[in-house]
């Protein structure tokens, strides 16, 4: 029966992930490759953070258990600053290769906007991040056992899932808001996208206190999401244009 | 942990396992392996199979502690969240509850609580009857004996190791693991007043799954198939064996074998191995030990001597316990000649049986009625019988006859007997039933023989300390070795200078006993086989046939023949290969290296070479040797292959839990779909701003 | 390959080919020509050829259902009856089950 915990995370994990890869990336090649060329970035960025955190393991004493924590910690904000320092190298060789990519694209016609772009690679750089939090904890979720013999929450899974979700999503919203930064060279945006990256990745060492960090994070990706969508062209007017056009279509019929 | 740790540690998690180092956090967090565990495993026969198994993948149960059997209710009708795993006390572990649980489906494994002394009231897993099938009488000799008629030798014996469990059954040592296993039932699986436990449950899950199936003849017909046409040879069962051991007081050329013209040669047997329901723990106190080790004293005290008239061989049979694997073997091979002697050399034989647990003074000599009917042989054990009984005046004991109807008890003779009508006798401390209580379980140890210590002791003392048991062993072991000479023609004015070493008898049992690890079997083996040592004793579970010899019989190997053997002067090379050293041989004797006592105020010992005729010889039983896997003469045991025996508990969460997460995830996976659907056929309009009109995307 | 593309004749061709193919003892192949020209065969507007093709795809058909139904009725039997066979089973498996008589 822990097949039903296995798909249940994997839809919450990777759910919108896949939509959003079958609706808007799947159907132009250039897409997928901006993807997976994003997600191979953000896998430089974990290879080099995880080759200077393994090095501080070995060196640093293993009984010390409050300097291995601050290891961790450590590790983990320069993961976080390696991995905004990848995507400002990809958006520096998208932005050189954008005309060889045209060019390859089998339409002429279509080529790709800076905002695609940044959305495109924002989405592989979640994906990403989301398979290498999740994935173990998948592996896992198919049971027999759940967590809880040493006192840890029954809602593990569901809440890993849940944050992996929140992952895949900032990573796209900062994909956007990061890449219109560069574009405008207004760099206060780029160093607020790297505080709010700190911030989440520092909320989940709140965990197991799932109420102290899962709240946050979402209040962050709600915030992240409206803020994407202006800095891509959305506008409150369009959103009125819309459900008013759809109220008239509705009338009408 | 959070998602950006966690992608740290699965980096290393993937590193790490190329370099096959298994950890897994996630893992670590869900389950508590148990380390202290024994199985039980399937065997099979010409005709069955038995023992335990579990599914492939493991069986998994909520667990249930029984502590009185009414409990045993609640897993087999109540309990509301079938199946259950059982954790039962060893008291529980009986026909009755396991014949229960046999038949209902509730029930996905047991595990036993196993304490260190067994009940008062004694517990016996074998059969009422050993080896029934195989001993000597049958329809066509004694038929009025066969099947234990008369007699029935195991009274306590449950039969429990001879069932066949559809599901797995392990033992728990009582330690701090079962706390743990007791701690999570009592947090989470105890009703509170009444109502149903809750939800996260404790559960078990134990896998031992095994290979083999159905019968000896299928299982080796598959090892056939698997290796002449599999592309991956899986191999599905063993055949049970390991080696005898044999030694003689006058030298017997190794490379002739046969009939020997001027050999008469008395043997004295006795076993090696036992078992207990579980696999590969068989502490045979009583059951085995007691009597090698009064045969090895004997031996010692014989040692001392000049050579007799008569030659005397002494041999320790393996796999006696599963239908006399051992002894078949040999007889077999004195019968195709192909050993030192053959069945026309025997002059006598005499077998120790089960001698640690005297109750009162006597000590009885068992003989077979059925080819006593035969004056010669009836005239020949009674002179037997008669030099043993002079020999017991001035001792504790004395030997007495059972009624002349009674057959003979389980044991080695028996084969002989089956080939050829040998004058012969089987020592023992029972009269009819077995003396003891625990006969092929678990609690035939230390404990039940009172091989005990003072707990001031250092290990090294306790080594030396002459316990009463080893007195009494002792005792046997003189008149037994003063019997064999007189039996054996011997010089009688060189009677009295034979007696046997408390010392050594009580340091054989400290050795085969308490542990192996002590300073006079270290002395006693040579360098290259210490590790076998260890601080717990060996176990006498004979094994399977592709496993190195079995640490009893490479114990009982080199101790034989330091205590028979003589020192030779020899260096490492020439004990090696001693070809061509004046006056050695390697026809007539085996040479040991020893690694020697270790002297006060030294840390290494001088190691010298032991020349002693002393021998390994396999018990392979026969029928394996000519492919007959159905046979109804010879021991047809198998052990089964298995991959993977693990025990590990858990929480499981309730069947709401789950179905709420998939139902979560189904929601989100619908919405996001449906969002992003909508979203991307109104992209144009959305994200079409009036400010920028070239990043209009969506 | 795309059937569009490809004249009748050689459409023709390619059918028969994949039905005699199927007489190695090949029913994958007739799957394959069931599958592939089923449109050709009883759903495009009529051609020379069609009446052919139709021939060889309804044979290919009935050859498949014939297959089908031997391997099954023999797979249900050798599955029901294996452990009942014991060693004739045993040498007629190709991998043999650990632990299941």
């Amino acid at each position: 029966m822990t097949v039903a915990v296995f798909f249940g995370c994997a839809f919450i994990a990777f759910g919108p992930a896949f939509s959003l890869f079958i609706f808007t990336i799947v159907k132009d090649p250039l897409r997928v490759i901006i993807l997976i060329a994003g997600a191979f970035f953000w896998l430089l960025s974990l290879l080099l953070s995880s080759l200077v955190w393994f090095i501080a393991m070995k060196a640093s004493n293993n009984e010390d258990v409050r300097l291995q924590r601050g290891l961790l910690i450590f590790g983990v904000m320069f993961s976080v600053i390696l991995q905004e320092v990848f995507r400002f190298a990809y958006y520096r060789l998208l932005r050189k290769a954008n005309e060889g990519l045209a060019a390859i694209s089998e339409d002429d016609h279509s080529t790709i906007s800076v905002g695609q772009m940044a959305y495109v690679a924002g989405l592989g750089f979640g994906i990403m991040s989301g398979a290498f939090s999740m994935i173990n904890i998948l592996a896992d979720s198919l049971g027999p056992g759940t967590v809880g013999l040493f006192g840890d929450s029954q809602y593990y899974f569901i809440t890993s899932a849940c944050m992996t979700l929140a992952m895949t999503l900032l990573h796209t919203f900062w994909g956007v808001v990061f890449f219109d930064g560069c574009e405008r060279k207004r760099w206060w945006v780029i160093a607020v996208v790297v505080c709010l990256h700190l911030v989440v990745s520092g909320l989940s060492f709140l965990n197991p206190f799932y109420v102290g960090s899962l709240p946050p994070v979402y209040v962050i990706t709600a915030l992240m999401a409206v803020w994407a969508f202006f800095s891509s062209g959305g506008s409150l007017q369009n959103l009125t244009h819309i459900w008013t056009c759809r109220r008239n279509n509705m009338d009408s019929s | 942990m959070g998602p950006e740790c966690a992608k740290l540690s699965i980096f290393f998690i993937v590193s790490w396992l190329c370099n096959g180092v298994r950890s897994n956090s996630v893992e670590q967090k869900i389950y508590v392996l148990l380390n202290n565990t024994v199985p039980c495993v399937r065997l099979l026969n010409a005709t069955h199979q038995i023992g335990c198994q579990s599914s492939i993948s493991g069986d998994t149960g909520v667990i249930h502690v029984l502590e009185v059997e009414s409990d045993l209710d609640w897993v087999l009708s109540s309990g509301p969240n079938p199946p259950y795993m059982v954790v039962m006390e060893a008291h529980l572990f009986n026909r009755t509850t396991m014949t229960r649980m046999k038949g209902s489906l509730r029930v996905a494994g047991v595990a036993v609580v196993i304490p260190k002394v067994g009940p008062p009231q004694g517990f016996s897993p074998h059969n009422s009857c050993p080896n029934e099938g195989s001993g000597v009488y049958s329809s066509s000799y004694g038929p009025e004996l066969a099947g234990c008629n008369t007699t029935v030798w195991n009274p306590l014996g449950n039969g429990l190791s001879y069932e066949d469990f559809s599901f797995p059954i392990f033992s728990l040592r009582e330690d701090n693991e079962t706390e743990v296993i007791r701690k999570c039932f009592r947090e989470h699986n105890v009703a509170v007043n009444g109502s149903t436990p809750q939800y996260p449950l404790c559960a078990m899950q134990l896998f031992s799954h095994m290979h083999a199936v159905t019968n000896t003849a299928t299982c080796m017909r598959r090892n056939d198939i698997q290796t002449s046409f599999g592309i991956r040879p899986e191999m599905v069962c063993d055949a049970l064996s390991d080696y005898n051991v044999w030694g003689s007081v006058v030298p017997l050329n190794n490379t002739a074998k046969g009939h020997q013209e001027i050999q008469s040669v008395v043997i004295a047997a006795a076993q090696l191995d036992g078992r207990s329901f579980f696999w590969d723990v068989a502490p045979a106190g009583e059951g085995s030990i007691t009597g090698f080790v009064t045969l090895l004293a004997a031996a010692h005290a014989l040692s001392t001597v000049p050579e007799p008239e008569r030659n005397i061989l002494y041999t320790f049979f393996q796999g006696e316990t599963f239908d006399y694997i051992g002894s078949s073997r040999m007889v077999y091979d004195m019968e195709k000649g192909t050993f030192v002697i053959d069945l026309e050399n025997i002059h006598s034989l005499l077998e120790i049986g089960q001698v640690g647990l005297r109750s009162g003074s006597r000590l009885w000599l068992h003989s077979d009625p059925v080819s006593r009917r035969n004056s010669t042989v009836d005239s020949e054990v009674g002179k037997f019988v008669k030099n043993l009984k002079t020999e017991a005046d001035g001792f504790s004991f004395s030997f007495a006859e059972p009624d002349i109807t009674q057959p003979l008890p389980p044991s080695s003779f028996q084969r002989f007997l089956r080939a050829r009508p040998i004058p012969g006798l089987v020592l023992t401390d029972h009269q009819s039933a077995f003396n003891n209580r625990y006969y092929e379980s678990l609690y035939d140890n230390a404990e039940y023989l009172n091989v005990t210590y003072p707990p001031s002791l250092t290990a090294e003392e306790q080594l030396e300390h002459v316990t009463e048991t080893a007195m009494a062993l002792a005792e046997v072991a003189t008149v037994v070795a003063r019997a064999l000479y007189r039996q054996a023609d011997g010089d009688v004015a060189q009677l009295s200078n034979i007696s046997a070493d408390p010392k050594i008898v009580t340091q054989m049992l400290y050795g085969f006993l308490v542990q192996t690890n002590n300073s006079w079997f270290r002395a006693l083996l040579s360098p290259e086989v210490q590790n076998i040592l260890g601080p717990h004793p060996p176990q006498y579970y004979v094994g399977v046939s592709n496993s190195p010899v079995n640490t009893p019989t490479r114990l009982v190997q080199y101790i034989l023949a330091n205590l028979i053997g003589t020192p030779r002067n020899l260096t490492q090379e020439q004990c090696q290969n001693p070809e061509g050293v004046e006056g050695e041989s390697k026809e007539l004797y085996s040479y040991y290296w020893v690694q020697g006592p270790v002297p006060p105020n030294s840390t290494q010992g001088e190691a010298y070479c032991v020349r002693a005729s002393v021998r390994l010889t396999k018990a392979y039983s026969p029928a394996f040797e000519l492919q007959d896997y159905s046979s109804q003469n010879y021991s047809t045991w198998t052990e089964s292959r298995w991959k993977l025996i693990r025990a590990r508990i858990f929480l499981v969460a309730s069947r709401e839990l789950e179905l709420m997460t998939l139902g979560v995830g189904v929601a989100v996976l619908l919405t996001s779909l449906l969002v992003t659907y909508f979203v991307s056929t109104k992209a144009d309009l959305l994200f079409s701003s009036s400010r920028e009109p070239a990043s209009a995307a969506y | 390959m795309n059937l569009e593309r490809v004249p009748n004749d050689e459409k023709l061709n390619l059918c028969r080919k994949y039905y005699l193919g199927g007489f190695a003892f090949l029913p994958f192949l007739w799957l394959v020509n069931v599958v592939w020209f089923f449109r050709e065969a009883f759903v495009k507007p009529t051609y020379t050829e069609q009446l052919q093709i139709k021939a060889y795809v309804k044979r290919s058909a009935l050859g498949l259902l014939l297959w089908v139904a031997v391997l099954t009725t023999w797979i249900t039997i050798f599955q029901h009856f294996r452990a009942q066979w014991g060693e004739v089973a045993d040498y007629l498996s190709f991998t043999i089950p650990l632990g299941i008589p």
